[in-house]
C-alpha cells in the first residue's frame, strides 16, 4: 500500500475512534467513501477533513453532555422520578463526576477566598487552571477508552521531570519542588504525580514501575513528605489490588521513600490560602469551613461512586481514591497545599488530568437509545482489511 | 422539526447540489467535489441535515464487484422545501442587489 493511502487509512481510523458511538454509521460512511476515492492525495485530504469533523463532533458531544449534567445538578427541579435516575447515571460515570466534583471544589474554594479577602489574582489563577484542566478533560476523552500502550514510557518521562525539579527546581527553605513559568510557580509533583498514578494503576508494566521508582526517589530528594505519602498510599492500594511482582515492588520503593521523608526535617511554614485551609476557613465562618471540608471530601467522590457502581477499571478508581484521600489528609495534618479548595493551579490541573484518565462508565442515554447491538464504527483493522480487499486504482 | 435560523454558505451550496440531484442518490465524496466543500465541513452538515429530517441516507450495494457499499444521500420532501426556499431567498437577494446597483449607476 502506498504511503499516502496508508496515512489516509490511519487518519480515518483515528477519526473513527474519536466519533461518539451514536455516530458510528457516519464513521463507516467516511471509511467506505475513502475506499471509493481512487486518487491517493485526494484520499489523504478527505481523511484529514474527516478527522477534523470527528474532532469537532466529539468535542460538541462532550460539551453537550457536560452541560446537561451541570444543568441537572444546578437545577434539579425535575420530578423526583426523573432526576434520581439521572443522578444515578452520573454517579456511574467517574470521568464526568470527577469533572463536576473538581469544578464544585474550585468554586467553593473561590467563594471561601473571596470571603476571606484573598487577592483577586488567586481566584483568577484557580479559575484559569479549571478552564485549562476542563479543556484537557475534553481532549483526553479517547485516552480514557484506549489501552494506553505507551503509558509506561510516559510515566518514566514524567518521573524524569520530577527528578529534574529536585535537582534544578526553585528551592525554598531546603525544599526544591517548584518550577517558574513566567509569573507563576508550579508544583510539578502536584500536576504530574496524580496522572502517573492513574496511568500506572491502569497498566502496571515494567517501564511504569521504573517511572514510579524514579518518582519516589525524586520526592525523597526534593523532599516532599506530602506527595511521597500520596504516592505510597496509591502504590500500596495498587499493589494489594494487583498482587503481582511489579506493583508490589513499586509499593515497596514508594513506602521506603515516604519513610525517608518522615525522618527528614520539613521546615516549610504555612502559606495563607494555600496551607491549613481546612482550619483557617472556620475562622472566616463556620459555614465557610464546612463548605471547604465538603469541597475537599468531594474530590474522592468519583472513586467511591465508581467503585460502588462498578463503573470500570477498579485499580484506577482505587488508586485515584487513595491519591486524593492522601492529599487531603496531608493538607489536614501538615503545612501542605489544600487541593482545589485552596489557592494553587497545580492541584487543579493535576486533579482534572487524573480525572481525565478515569473510566468513562456506561452512558445511559446511549445505551437506551442504541442498545448493545448498536452498529460500531469500523476499527483500524476493519478499514485496512476493506482497503486491501478493494481493487487498486 | 425546526428550521435552522440562518444557513451558512456551505449549507446552502450543499442543499443546492442535493436539490439539483433530484431523486437521484449522491455520495459524500461526489458532493464534496461538486460543491467544493471539504469533508471536514461536509459530514457535520450531512449529520445535522439528517438529524433535522431534511436528508435521508441509505447504504447502497456496490455496482462493481469487490467494492464496499456506500452511504448515499438525497433530500426528503421537507429538505426539498427548505432548499427551494433558500434558493428563492438567494434569487430575491440577487435581484435586490441588482436593482440597487442599477439605481446607483443611473
Amino acid at each position: 500500500m502506498r504511503l499516502a493511502r496508508l496515512l489516509a487509512v490511519r487518519i480515518l481510523s483515528a477519526a473513527s475512534r474519536l466519533l461518539p458511538r451514536h455516530l458510528s454509521t457516519w464513521s463507516s460512511a467516511m471509511a467506505h467513501e475513502l475506499i471509493a476515492i481512487d486518487d491517493d492525495r485526494a484520499a489523504l485530504a478527505f481523511a484529514a477533513g474527516c478527522l477534523r469533523a470527528a474532532l469537532s463532533l466529539a468535542i460538541a458531544a462532550r460539551v453537550r453532555s457536560a452541560a446537561s449534567a451541570v444543568r441537572t445538578l444546578l437545577f434539579p427541579s425535575a420530578p423526583f422520578s426523573w432526576s434520581l435516575p439521572t443522578m444515578n447515571g452520573i454517579s456511574a460515570r467517574p470521568r464526568l463526576l470527577g469533572l463536576l466534583c473538581g469544578a464544585a471544589a474550585v468554586g467553593i474554594g473561590m467563594a471561601y477566598m473571596q470571603a476571606a479577602g484573598a487577592p483577586s489574582r488567586y481566584l483568577l489563577v484557580n479559575l484559569a487552571a479549571l478552564v485549562l484542566g476542563a479543556t484537557a478533560w475534553l481532549a483526553l476523552g479517547g485516552a480514557a477508552r484506549s489501552r494506553l500502550a505507551g503509558s509506561g514510557r510516559a510515566t518514566l518521562a514524567m518521573s524524569a521531570a520530577l527528578l529534574m525539579t529536585a535537582g534544578f527546581g526553585v528551592a525554598a527553605e531546603g525544599a526544591s519542588r517548584w518550577v517558574s513559568v513566567g509569573p507563576l510557580t508550579l508544583q510539578v509533583s502536584l500536576i504530574l504525580l496524580p496522572v502517573m498514578i492513574i496511568l500506572y494503576a491502569r497498566r502496571p508494566d515494567a517501564p511504569g514501575t521504573g517511572g514510579m521508582a524514579v518518582a519516589a526517589l525524586a520526592l525523597a530528594l526534593q523532599p516532599d513528605r506530602a506527595m511521597a505519602g500520596v504516592l505510597a498510599a496509591a502504590m500500596i492500594v495498587v499493589g494489594i489490588e494487583n498482587r503481582r511482582r511489579l506493583p508490589i515492588l513499586a509499593a515497596s520503593v514508594s513506602a521506603a521513600a515516604f519513610g525517608w521523608t518522615l525522618i527528614r526535617p520539613d521546615s516549610l511554614g504555612a502559606t495563607a490560602f494555600v496551607d491549613r485551609v481546612l482550619y483557617t476557613a472556620f475562622d472566616v465562618h463556620p459555614l465557610a469551613g464546612a463548605a471547604v471540608a465538603i469541597g475537599a471530601a468531594a474530590l474522592v467522590v468519583p472513586a467511591a461512586a465508581g467503585l460502588w457502581k462498578g463503573a470500570g477499571d477498579r485499580s484506577a478508581l482505587l488508586a485515584f481514591g487513595a491519591c486524593w484521600s492522601a492529599a487531603v489528609a496531608a493538607a489536614a495534618l501538615g503545612n501542605c497545599p489544600t487541593p482545589l479548595v485552596g489557592y494553587g493551579g497545580s492541584a487543579v490541573l493535576g486533579y482534572l488530568l487524573s480525572v481525565s484518565l478515569l473510566p468513562g462508565g456506561a452512558r445511559r442515554g446511549e445505551a437506551a437509545a442504541f442498545g448493545s447491538s448498536a452498529p460500531r464504527g469500523p476499527g483500524p483493522d476493519d478499514i485496512l482489511s476493506e482497503l486491501r480487499a478493494a481493487p487498486s486504482a | 422539526m425546526t428550521r435552522p435560523r440562518a444557513l451558512s454558505g456551505h449549507a446552502r451550496a450543499l442543499l443546492a447540489a442535493l436539490l439539483a440531484a433530484g431523486p437521484r442518490w449522491s455520495y459524500g465524496y461526489e458532493l464534496a467535489s461538486l460543491t467544493g466543500i471539504k469533508s471536514g465541513t461536509l459530514y457535520p452538515l450531512l449529520i445535522r441535515l439528517e438529524g433535522q429530517s431534511y436528508l435521508e441516507a441509505e447504504w447502497q450495494q456496490p455496482v462493481a464487484a469487490g467494492r464496499p457499499p456506500r452511504h448515499a444521500y438525497r433530500l426528503t420532501a421537507a429538505g426539498r422545501r427548505l432548499a427551494l426556499a433558500e434558493a428563492a431567498a438567494v434569487d430575491r437577494n440577487v435581484a435586490i442587489a441588482g436593482g440597487r446597483a442599477g439605481e446607483a449607476a443611473s
